[in-house]
């Protein structure tokens, strides 16, 4: 299973120029991945075609045994008719409900899960959010700014949570946190601002798991990379 | 909300009256024309019986056909809120009928149906029916992207549970809209009334007519007035609490 992005183009309609073009690269692995780069690139826009939201592009896109591909994002709502637990509990897999309770737990999400979406900060709505699309039956999730407005310790133990209960699982991780993207992905692909001979790079990231301690060194090494590279 | 729907029509009313008799007075017209303020309150007395009577026929008859307007409309705008050649279908022509002035339609029924109850209830919830349907069909054929891109993307999305989202979503619209259409409803029976039928207040009010009895006509309007405030602030009750239950705020 991998996924293969050739020569992807894209054009959003009444636009002259493209928002990227001749877009290429290969995630052969499961894991963290990243796409990483200055607002307005396209990140989003390769995403949904990813997903298959967009089918206005060129180029190709091979899911190799790849079924389900999921895209999420930090502007999803859950309905406000009743709490947020049952609303999780009418959209997962009963099967899934031991993982969901773990989920709710590393997540922080304990003392509000009986509360109703719109009660809730926006950080824990896009926790709950991204609670729901990771206990789904997909082999691709993407999370564009899914951990938006939450705070810098909890996103890194639910990344690390996330890696450590769904290891054959691809994430494609949209973010402007280089920090955080260089320390937890394995790839990061780099979207190059306008001038650049290929428009995306790809990094190796430090892809650090549970426990595992990040040598400061191998994460500037990976920061420069990044840094040189957009 | 209801004591203040009754008391925003008091005021309106009595303002109209004060008009009313700001002109007579200035004007010196006789009461003939405009009756004094004590002619108005002995109509009263005398009609107030049969005038409550025909009142409340007038308003059975809109109730019922606002009813099966709403109902209606929500089955033809679920129907319609679809991108299918279907959907485009009815929504074409609801756009094309709505353009039509429906009371116009009125004298036909009138001759094909008589002037009974189902000419009347017919007239009524025809006039209420297209403003509703179209509110409904534009609320429903709006998506909620930020709500129902999960659903459709893990293929859970059913048509019970889009409808849901987008009631629930634009319940204040809704209910506003129902509330609303109540007064198109009475227009519709009281129109109705006026052309052709044999019962209710409209009726009422073209024997008025016909003998130029002003003070029945104001009589007549003020029952009408404190009816359709009284039930459209019960309709909004309904509205309030239908959200607080379901939102829970």
């Amino acid at each position: 299973m991998s996924l293969l992005c050739k020569n992807i183009a894209f054009t959003y309609s009444g636009a002259e120029n493209p928002i990227f073009a001749d877009v290429s690269f290969h995630l052969s692995a499961p894991g963290f991945h990243s796409f990483s780069g200055p607002s307005g690139v396209g990140k989003t826009s390769l995403a949904k075609i990813i997903a298959g939201d967009i089918t206005s592009y060129s180029g190709e896109v091979s899911t190799n045994g790849l079924q389900t591909i999921l895209y999420s994002h930090n502007k999803e709502r859950l309905p406000g008719w009743s709490n947020v637990d049952r609303h999780l509990n009418q959209v997962i897999l009963p099967s899934m409900r031991s993982q969901k309770d773990e989920l709710i737990k590393i997540f922080g999400l304990s003392d509000c899960i009986k509360s109703r979406f719109d009660q809730l900060s926006m950080g824990q709505q896009n926790r709950v959010n991204l609670i729901r699309y990771l206990l789904q039956d997909c082999e691709v999730l993407i999370m564009d700014e899914s951990m938006s407005n939450v705070d810098e310790s909890t996103r890194e133990n639910i990344i690390l949570a996330i890696k450590a209960m769904f290891p054959h699982r691809y994430f494609i991780y949209i973010s402007h946190n280089v920090m955080e993207v260089a320390k937890f992905c394995d790839s990061i692909l780099v979207f190059r601002t306008n001038g650049k001979a290929s428009p995306v790079v790809m990094i190796k990231g430090c892809n650090i798991g549970k426990g595992e301690i990040l040598s400061p060194a191998a994460l500037d090494a990976t920061l420069l990379e990044i840094m040189n590279a957009s | 909300m209801l004591l203040r729907r009754v008391f925003q029509f008091f005021v309106i009313y009595f303002l109209f009256i004060l008009g009313l008799m700001a002109l007579k007075y200035s004007l010196n017209l006789s009461d003939y024309v405009i009756p004094a303020p004590s002619g108005i309150f002995q109509t009263l007395v005398v009609e107030y019986r049969q005038y409550s009577i025909a009142t409340i026929n007038t308003m059975t008859v809109a109730i019922i056909g606002q009813i099966l307007s709403v109902i209606m409309a929500f089955v033809i705008g679920i129907t319609g809120r679809q991108s299918t050649w279907l959907g485009s279908f009815i929504k074409v022509a609801a756009y094309n009928i709505q353009a039509y002035p429906i009371v116009a339609l009125a004298p036909i029924l009138f001759i094909l149906l008589g002037d009974g109850f189902l000419t009347r209830l017919l007239i009524a919830a025809m006039i209420c029916y297209f403003p509703v349907l179209l509110s409904v069909l534009g609320i429903m054929s709006k998506p909620i992207d930020d709500i129902e891109h999960f659903y459709r993307v893990t293929n859970r999305m059913r048509w019970q549970l889009e409808v849901k989202i987008r009631t629930f979503e634009n319940l204040t619209q809704l209910t506003t809209v129902v509330a609303g259409s109540a007064t198109l409803a009475v227009a519709g029976t009281i129109v109705a009334e006026f052309i052709a039928a044999n019962a209710g207040i409209g009726y009422n009010i073209r024997i008025a007519l016909y003998q130029s009895d002003l003070s029945k006509i104001l009589i007549a309007l003020f029952l009408i007035g404190i009816t359709v405030a009284v039930y459209q602030a019960l309709l909004e009750l309904l509205g309030t609490a239908i959200k607080r239950a379901w939102t829970g705020r």
